[in-house]
């Protein structure tokens, strides 16, 4: 149901207009970052509107500026001059103060001297919101990621995987309406990414959460995404941006159809292709 | 990997027993050894017969630099807690930090004396003491935040005061107990000067004045290892919570994000300002503190008179005679001290890459005697050294060594593991590895340690001056302190704190130009 409207209404900005309500407009976008080595081009100037309730895949060699793209969005880097960016028709510091923006960043950022269960919580402090009245959130976010047992645990205690999903169960907590997610199952290993991404599918589907998700992984991104967004490097820009026409709900058997394959074949070209595309 | 710290444990144990075997039996049965360096026994016998003025003594200076303690740490976290808030108010704070971080305790002493009664001269002078380290401490664990961190407060809408409440607060902790580590001590030597100075009865101050004429070596050696414990028991008291702390402070991965560069803010003009209050601020205190108070200006001059007492006047000539006498005798014999120590620190820390050993079994001595207050080594000194220059030198040596020596070793041993790799894979040998690599590895902590120690060398031949030798700067402050001459005291106090004051900003300022 929230597929569809998706699938047609993500476009570059030569594309046609989107029907539905957009949640995030990139107009024009680049970041230089400013360094003592002098200027680093991380971005070229980009454009790209995301459809209430779609699910957006970046993927792209690293060093193409997809964390920092992520970042933009959530308000962290301000665009170069003549760029702008939009979320929910507002500027973006505007945005997260509502506590309606979920994070995860590539680097999980717990507290180290916080447990499993009151780093899940901290967003909410953050915000000031009453702690209490969310236990049971916190505790079927913790059940949800395999945490289980853990809740009391430090993360100097955990694995890197584990403290992972704790970062993930974080940026759930607020139940955000739109929700960025950089790289977040690069440590897990191959079966626990498969679960996690099935059981993301499931919150998004759920919820109706606009989402960004930046990965490595081809076979991932196309399980999950009505859009995968392909980046190049040096500079960083929009390669192309591939339509995924799968059917939701979308069940782990797609991985090995041979529909799948051939979608993730020509995204890795696509990836390698450089001048190739546009 | 379990056995690993008991077996270390065993061998301190062991070596500790050596020592002290030898030293029973040569201070007992040798002539040197009876005279100088009394056996253990002894020095116990001689306590136990003492013990009731161990208990006057020492339960004041316990009480001194324990309340003396609780103020300063106060204040140092406040004034880190302002600090971190406002950059602009540490600019303009800067130089009474500065000021309190080199200034040669003994000669603020004489002056607390005029302003305050009973055990308070010496309470705030250990106040004072604590402030500098507990301050810098606090404030470089408020300061420090993992930048991950800050950008998911940023994320959720959170702004400073989020920051501030959720993270840098107990981010701080570590840094905070490290802090108070270091000033415990600090608090217990602080009491002790201010004893010296302001003629109390009761203290560890009062009681080693007293014992220093009498010629009793187990006494004094009592006073000197017992004032030394109380010390290191205020160390070790912040010992525990400090680990406890770290274990659950220290992020798990490294934060892989740098921070952006950030423009360098703020006016030129501003800065110039600020700079113009902070070499302002101390004198403005000092003219409030003497004005505010109403104690009689001959008593307590402001910085006008005391300035014009050797400028203008009769007696200016001949001020300005006693203190450049003064100063001619006391400042090459900190600074032969000064090179002294941190030329034998470096030599032995260098030695220590040639031979571990070294190291191993010096570095646990030299990390309790940098916590010992110098006071405690004056009976050492005088029965080894006497009362003539040699004992002022050596007391400098002492003071500077230890906690250079700590330095040092650090920086040779940050020496990144690849450099000194490439040496041995082309068969250089550790001779070549230290004059290659380690060596200029390590200048930029030589800096270091000169900048932190270099107050040290000056309070050291001040100590010896005032208790033992009878010449240079300690030596006339005690004097004008007996002879009630209230404007030599000040002015005493204010060169000595000017001398401390440039030579550290000296050190920084060589080690800006080599560090280019
Ligand atoms: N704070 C920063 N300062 C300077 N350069 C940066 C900064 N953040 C990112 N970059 C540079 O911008 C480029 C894109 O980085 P990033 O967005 O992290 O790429 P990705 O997430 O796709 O791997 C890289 O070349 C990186 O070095
Ligand atoms: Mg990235």
């Amino acid at each position: 149901m929230n597929a569809l409207p998706a699938r047609e209404s993500l476009t570059a900005p030569e594309g046609t207009e989107p029907t539905g309500p957009v949640d995030v407009i990139i107009d024009q976008a680049g970041k230089t970052f400013q360094t003592v080595r002098g200027p680093i081009r991380a971005l070229d100037p980009i454009s790209l509107k995301v459809p209430r309730g779609a699910f957006v895949a970046l993927i792209g060699p690293s060093g193409c500026g997809k964390s920092t793209l992520l970042r933009m969005i959530a308000g962290l880097e301000q665009p170069d001059e003549g760029g702008a960016v939009l979320v929910r028709s507002k500027h973006p510091e505007q945005f997260r103060k509502e506590g309606e923006l979920g994070i995860a960043f590539q680097d999980p950022a717990l507290l180290p001297w916080r447990s499993v269960a009151d780093n899940i919580a901290f967003p909410l402090q953050i915000l000031g919101r009453p702690v209490k009245r969310h236990a049971a959130t916190i505790q079927s976010l913790i059940d949800l990621v395999g945490l289980k047992g853990y809740e009391a645990a430090l993360p100097g205690q955990l694995s890197g995987g584990m403290r992972q999903r704790v970062a993930i169960a974080r940026s759930l907590v607020t139940d955000p309406s739109v929700l960025l997610l950089d790289e977040p199952f690069g440590a897990l290993d191959q079966i626990l990414r498969r679960a996690m991404n099935v059981e993301l599918q499931r919150i998004w589907a759920a919820r109706q959460t606009t989402t960004l998700l930046v990965t490595h992984g081809i076979d991932e991104a196309v399980f999950l995404a009505d859009t995968v967004v392909v980046m190049h490097a040096q500079p960083g820009r929009i390669a192309e941006i591939v339509n995924v026409p799968f059917a939701r709900p979308r069940l782990p058997s797609l991985f090995s159809s041979p529909d799948f394959h051939a979608l993730c074949d020509r995204l890795t070209e696509s990836l390698h292709g450089g001048d190739a595309s546009p | 990997m379990k056995t690993q710290p008991a077996r270390e444990n065993a061998r301190i144990l062991f070596g500790t027993l050596i020592f002290f075997a030898i030293w029973e039996f040569l201070g007992a049965t040798t002539s040197w050894g009876i005279a100088m360096v009394p056996a253990p026994s002894r020095i116990l016998m001689q306590a136990f017969a003492d013990r009731e003025l161990y208990w006057l003594h020492g339960t004041a200076t316990i009480q001194t630099s324990a309340i003396g303690f609780a103020i300063g740490v106060t204040v140092a976290v406040v004034a880190a807690l302002l600090f971190c808030l406002s950059p602009r108010l540490e600019l303009a704070f800067r130089g009474i930090n500065i000021a309190l971080f080199a200034t040669p305790a003994i000669v603020i002493g004489p002056l607390l004396v005029l302003f305050l009664k009973g055990d308070w001269p010496q309470t705030v002078l250990a106040a004072l003491m604590v402030y500098f380290p507990a301050m810098s401490a606090t404030l470089l664990g408020l300061r420090t935040v993992d930048p991950r961190i800050a950008d998911l407060v940023a994320a959720y809408g959170g702004g400073e005061g989020k920051l501030m409440r959720y993270v840098r607060l107990r981010g701080a902790l570590p840094d905070l107990f490290a802090g108070f580590r270091v000033a415990a001590p600090l608090a217990v030597l602080g009491a002790v000067l201010g004893e010296f100075g302001s003629g109390t009865r009761w203290g560890f101050g009062a009681f080693l004045l007293s014992a220093l004429p009498q010629g009793n070596p187990a006494r004094l050696w009592g006073i000197g290892l017992a004032s030394s414990a109380i010390a290191l028991a205020g160390y070790a008291l912040f010992l525990l919570p400090a680990r406890r702390l770290s274990a659950s402070s220290t992020a798990v991965t490294l934060a892989a994000v740098q921070k952006a560069a950030r423009p360098s803010g703020g006016w030129a003009w501003q800065r110039i300002a600020l700079a113009g209050i902070a070499v302002a601020l101390p004198f403005v205190i000092w003219w409030l503190a003497v004005t505010l108070t109403h104690v009689s200006p001959i008593i307590a001059p402001g910085p006008g008179r005391t300035v014009m007492f050797l400028i203008e006047g009769r007696q200016a000539a001949g001020a300005r005679a006693a203190l450049l006498t003064a100063l001619g005798q006391t400042l090459p014999v900190a600074l032969l001290g000064l090179l002294a120590g941190l030329a034998f620190a470096f030599a032995l820390a260098a030695l220590s890459l040639l031979a571990p050993a070294v190291a191993r079994a010096l570095l646990p001595i030299a990390l309790v005697a940098q916590n010992m207050p110098l006071v405690a080594v004056v009976p050492f000194v005088v029965l080894i050294f006497g009362r003539d220059v040699t004992a002022s030198v050596f007391m400098a040596m002492l003071v500077v060594f230890f906690p250079a020596y700590v330095l040092l070793h650090q920086g040779f041993t940050t020496v990144p593991r690849a450099a000194s790799d490439l040496v041995s894979a082309y068969g250089g040998g550790r001779w070549k590895q230290l004059v290659h690599i380690a060596v200029p590895y390590s200048v930029g902590h030589l800096f270091a340690a000169a900048k932190l120690v270099a107050p040290q060398a000056l309070l050291g031949v001040m100590v010896a001056e005032w208790l033992l030798s009878g010449v240079g700067l300690g030596n006339l402050l005690n004097v004008s302190r007996g002879g009630l001459d209230y404007d030599m005291i000040w002015a005493g106090a204010l060169i000595s704190i000017l001398i401390s004051v440039a030579a550290y900003e000296a050190v920084g300022f060589i080690e800006r130009k080599v560090g280019r």
